[in-house]
């Protein structure tokens, strides 16, 4: 392939997708939301492109992201309580924190595969959970959670509404752009390949362990970034950030969206929260029907979101498109 | 394998804008519920523009409330009540015949009709907020209550004071609600934990004797922590000893393990500092474990429980009889504006209302109240209407929405669970043993540090 069509097609791809992300503000309302819906879906949306890199990827399923969210949020919103308001010292902070906390988790957590990966993560992820709700309560303010931290400053400009959502559509962007990258790399190819065989790769003479370990550490630092965004944006952190329920529902979002799409997680996340948002303010039942619309994806819609336009495409083009490799899932 | 990889990366692209278009269509098409957006407004008539301003005839009330989870039947009761105070604020009936002095109409608020959204909470602070910023932004509501869980009332006072719309909490009893975490635009009705340990202390006295050594039981959250410091601080000033605490996680259900220490120790009472789901549960075992027919120092040991509720009563069953605890309303009460209220309520529902259901009901006239009396919605001059004002008919007494702090302050009610033989109805649970005076509760402004922050129309 030739590198500037590789540049075109990435250009348009990130051209598309800003259009839609800076426009979620304007046309969501006129879908029955309201605009600081699109802050949260955006910041969602970086989170579960995160997990995308370690699960669709890689093919480990973790079942502690909220862990790195959870730590990102309560590391920016602490800062930006006690010590400055400068939105990106609490950011950097946070982030870093969260790295070193991936790579140690990373390196414990990695050693296991398939179901024994995602209840050690989840296990990991609880633990975080109740510390920050009773050990620490000191500074996360318990089950309360962290409350009264003031609106977070970009260089004196005052980050809320409409700013605060121009700043989170930019990191969305260059986080959908990194993740694109590294999709698209040759490392993202290793990645793959640890999904598809990893014991053959490990014939081979590859460090998988490495290759593992830095997939886990990208993906947690997405999630920490989702996190540190998160209390920013909300100027509190509930303790709710790190229970299990938000790893679940992290996975509910990208199986909607189609695992290993990158875009469909994305995709997913805005789904969901729409669904829950918008449906629970229609019915008290709407638990039950994202349920009901989480299964027909799984029997009906492996692949999620992105491959309902492949299998459209089927239909409609006589250029048959080899079995789908992202609809097969689960761990194996 | 690299070709492949190409064909997926063109393939991505494609489907990225058929699926984006796709999922578009969809989501308009489920625009057609009928619940389309309504705008967000912040019109200034005389005042500069602030929060929410009504549109056209009608007003909007957001009512966010627990729908799903452990609290779903408090969320239940609380909607009831909202539905039904929105009714006789357009009709009139119930308290409005009560309530003294009384600006309401019983035609709408200020010739608008009052309608209403509603959420769901999930008694999770981050859910309820979103739940909440939606009803602001899309909805446009000019008061938001609801609330069944003081970590999220407090998540909500924030959010209210952020986008300067009133919320009136509705079930919290965290003394932070109204102390630490205290905000201009949050008013709570309901009682607090400090107000039970003044009301439940002379009686548990009376009762037990000055003689007495207690061990508690602490739920492991800020609700518990308020309530076990103002139960020790309260039995303390009776001549009570305190022998020991133990905080609980939020999440046990097996409870033996922290009364085997109780028996162990020369405490004679057990003080459960739990709520909901964990006082069930710490109740029932300490009943299975015969902690009252237990015998120490010569006195039968005893067990309080010092916040009730008809929920966690009915839970709990046939172990509450005897057991001494507070309770902010219950609606068995003589005085007129109760039985109006209980009275629409039956009415309505078929059966009496609950503690949470009162509250919610009383907060929303309240409210209402102020905008009448304040002669407009906008928020500054309704805070400043409901702010060191007293009125009564909506309950025992009287009610005052103190300035300094937002805290309601009337009187409270300590009561002790029935024998079921002396029950006339699966809802008649508790048995009011004192009727506690306002002037007997209460306590000075700045005894909890807190700020209530800028009403927002300050120059």
């Amino acid at each position: 392939m030739k590198k500037q069509s590789l540049f075109a097609r990435d250009s348009i791809y990130m051209l598309i997708a800003a259009i839609v992300i800076f426009s979620l503000r304007w046309t969501l309302p006129l879908l029955g939301g309201y605009s600081e819906l699109a802050t949260r879906m955006l910041i969602f949306s970086i989170l579960v492109l995160g997990f995308d890199i370690l699960v669709g990827l890689t093919g480990y399923l973790s079942f502690g992201h909220a862990a790195f969210w959870g730590i990102g949020a309560y590391i920016c919103g602490y800062i930006l309580l006690h010590f400055t308001q400068n939105i990106l010292v609490a950011m950097i902070l946070g982030v870093l924190i969260v790295s070193i906390i991936a790579f140690l988790l990373g390196i414990i957590t990695l050693r296991r595969h398939g179901i024994y990966f995602a209840i050690l993560t989840l296990a990991f992820a609880e633990m975080f959970y109740y510390l920050a709700l009773a050990p620490l309560q000191k500074w996360t303010g318990g089950d309360n959670g962290l409350t009264g931290i003031k609106t977070p400053q970009l260089f004196g400009l005052e980050l809320s509404g409409l700013a605060m959502y121009i700043f989170v559509g930019i990191w969305t962007l260059i986080a959908l752009y990194t993740a694109r990258r590294i999709k698209n790399s040759p490392y993202g190819l290793m990645l793959r390949a640890i999904k598809s065989n990893e014991e053959r790769l490990t014939f081979t003479g590859i460090n998988v362990f490495r290759y593992k370990v830095m997939a886990f550490l990208i993906s947690g630092i997405f999630a920490g970034l989702a996190g540190t965004l998160f209390a920013a944006y909300e100027t509190y952190v509930p303790t709710e950030s790190l229970h299990w329920t938000l790893s679940g529902e992290i996975v509910i979002m990208s199986v909607i969206g189609g695992f290993g799409t990158l875009i469909g997680p994305m995709m997913g996340a805005a789904i969901v929260l729409y669904l829950e948002n918008v449906l629970s303010a229609i019915t008290d039942q709407w638990n039950l029907i994202l349920g009901v619309i989480f299964m027909s994806f799984v029997i009906f819609l492996p692949g999620g979101v992105m491959s309902l336009s492949k299998q459209l495409r089927r239909l409609f083009s006589r250029d048959q498109v080899p079995a789908n490799r992202t609809e097969s899932q689960g761990g194996d | 394998m690299s070709n492949q990889g190409k064909k997926t990366k063109t393939l991505s692209r494609r489907s990225f804008i058929k699926t984006g278009v796709a999922v578009t269509g969809g989501l308009m098409l489920g625009n057609q519920l009928g619940i389309g957006p309504v705008h967000w407004s912040a019109r200034a008539q005389d005042y500069p523009a602030l929060g929410n301003f009504p549109v056209g005839d009608k007003v909007v009330f957001g009512f966010n409330v627990p729908q799903t989870g452990a609290y779903s039947d408090e969320g239940a009761d609380e909607l009831r009540a909202y539905e039904l105070a929105v009714e006789h604020l357009n009709n009139g009936g119930g308290m409005l015949a009560t309530l003294m002095p009384s600006s309401l109409t019983g035609a709408g608020i200020l010739g608008k009709e009052v309608t209403f959204v509603t959420g769901d909470t999930q008694t999770n602070p981050d859910a309820a907020r979103d739940s909440a910023r939606r009803m602001i932004e899309r909805d446009g509501v000019i008061m938001f209550s609801g609330g069944s869980s003081s970590a999220t009332a407090v998540a909500q006072q924030y959010l209210a004071q952020e986008a300067k719309v009133i919320f009136m909490d509705c079930l919290t009893h965290s003394n932070d609600t109204t102390g630490k975490d205290r905000q201009r635009y949050g008013f709570r009705h309901f009682f607090n934990a400090y107000m039970s340990g003044q009301a439940l202390g002379p009686i548990l006295a009376e009762r037990y004797g000055t003689d007495r050594r207690a061990f508690h039981l602490t739920a492991d959250y800020t609700w518990g922590h308020t309530q076990y410091e103002s139960m020790k601080q309260f039995t303390e000033a009776q001549g009570w000893a305190t022998e020991d605490n133990i905080m609980t996680p939020l999440t046990t259900t097996d409870f033996s393990q922290y009364l085997t220490p109780v028996l162990n120790s020369d405490a004679d009472v057990l003080v459960l500092n739990h709520y909901g789901g964990n006082m069930i549960n710490s109740l029932t075992q300490a009943v299975q474990f015969g902690m009252r027919e237990r015998e120490v120092n010569g006195k039968t040991m005893e067990v309080v429980v010092p916040l009730y509720s008809r929920l966690m009563a009915q839970g709990a069953g046939d172990n509450i009889e005897g057991i001494l605890g507070t309770s902010n309303w219950d609606y068995k009460l003589s005085d007129e504006g109760s039985q109006a209220f209980v009275t629409s309520f039956e009415a309505k529902y078929g059966f009496p209302p609950s503690q949470a259901g009162h509250t919610a009901y009383v907060q929303t006239l309240l409210y209402a109240d102020a905008v009448e009396r304040a002669g407009t919605f906008y928020p500054p001059e309704v805070i400043r209407a409901l702010e060191d004002y007293t009125v009564s008919g909506v309950g025992p007494g009287a009610v005052e929405y103190r300035g300094c702090d937002h805290q309601a302050f009337h009187d409270i009610l300590v009561v002790e669970g029935k024998a079921p033989s002396a029950r006339d109805s699966e809802y008649d649970l508790l048995e009011t043993v004192k009727q506690v005076p306002r002037a007997e509760i209460g306590y000075e402004c700045d005894f909890f540090p807190g700020e209530l922050g800028p009403y927002g129309d300050e120059s």
